[in-house]
């Protein structure tokens, strides 16, 4: 195996002990806890009365235009993660380059802000 | 031998939880199948040694993505027994996507084995993969790098001209309002004779 894999294996190790515990938790709360379940037990709890609605319900989409602004941001963090470590090679020109591109994240981050995208109503 | 495992279990993992993506009846159980299918692709990935590749499968199609389609499935307001009535409508289509998807692959597949079997060499084996990408991509390919940020920009813009609605009766912090407050405008002293209100 290349050196490139082993700076890996710990993770896959780790991997495999995360699986196999949370395995054991799952199989040993079946097997050692006690559970008799009814329809009354089983049935969805809301505080004395009968539940009007099930949880399914429509999300404001107010959430979605988090989510979607997220996702721009998170890409632009993707682009930027190359620089991070060829900063000393690309030099003032690649410095340039980036800057620039942040400059048109921040015009939209900018308008974002103006049109009041991230207050929450 | 240990990469040999690796290779296996993350290949079996992968085509497992891809076929319960479409088998599971609960769409949110098939969001989170999705997730374990794109882990498991990134470390496919790693394997194959593209660690960028791998990195950004797990930040922006784990981290955000697959945010987003939990999002539309839990906006959407289904109602799973009619979602899976119609499915035997759509077989037409889905099995000619399929089949398209498949000779897709098969020449992929095809072209790589009769050809000299090589891929593409790394010009300096000894920096990693995301160095390598850092190089030309801030210099060599400034311009797609520049229309991307672009194309981010206007993706932004889009998503906030779609989703924003301005809706009334909101009452929201005004931080200039509030401080442009002044105590004349504030504050009202009134004189009270013991015994009476300032009455309504």
């Amino acid at each position: 195996m290349s050196g490139f894999l082993l700076e890996y294996l710990p993770i896959l190790i780790v991997f495999g002990i995360a699986t196999v515990l949370s395995l054991l938790f799952l199989v040993a709360a079946k097997i050692m806890a006690p559970a008799s379940g009814d329809v009354e037990k089983l049935s969805t709890y809301e505080c004395g009365f009968n539940a009007f609605d099930d949880s399914r319900m429509k999300f404001d989409v107010q959430f979605y235009l988090v989510a979607i602004l997220f996702i721009i941001f998170d890409l632009e963090i993707a682009f930027l993660f190359p620089y991070a470590v060829s900063l000393d090679k690309v030099g003032i020109y690649g410095w340039a380059v980036v800057m620039i591109f942040l400059s048109e994240l921040i015009w939209g981050l900018y308008y974002a802000w103006k049109k009041g995208a991230l207050d929450w109503q | 031998m240990i990469t040999a495992i690796a290779f296996y279990l993350l290949a079996a993992v992968s085509v497992a939880s891809a076929f319960m993506v479409i088998a599971s009846r609960n769409p949110v159980h098939s969001v989170m199948f999705l997730i374990l299918t794109f882990f498991s692709a990134a470390g496919l990935f790693i394997l194959m040694g593209a660690e960028f590749l791998a990195l950004l499968l797990i930040m922006v199609y784990v981290g955000a993505v697959a945010v987003l389609f939990l999002f539309v499935v839990m906006m959407l307001e289904v109602d799973f027994v009619a979602l899976k009535q119609g499915f035997l409508q759509y077989i037409g289509l889905g099995a000619t996507v399929a089949v398209v998807l498949l000779t897709e692959l098969i020449l992929v597949g095809a072209a790589y084995f009769a050809g000299d079997g090589n891929t593409a060499t790394p010009p300096n084996p000894d920096e990693s993969n995301l160095e390598a990408f850092g190089h030309v991509l801030y210099t060599d390919y400034a311009f797609f790098f520049e229309a991307s940020g672009f194309i981010l920009l206007v993706a932004m813009i889009g998503a906030i001209v779609l989703t924003l609605r301005e809706r009334d009766g909101v009452r929201k912090q005004d931080i200039s309002k509030q401080i442009a407050r002044t105590r004349e405008d504030a504050v009202e002293m009134v004189d009270l004779k013991s015994g009476e209100g300032i009455g309504s």
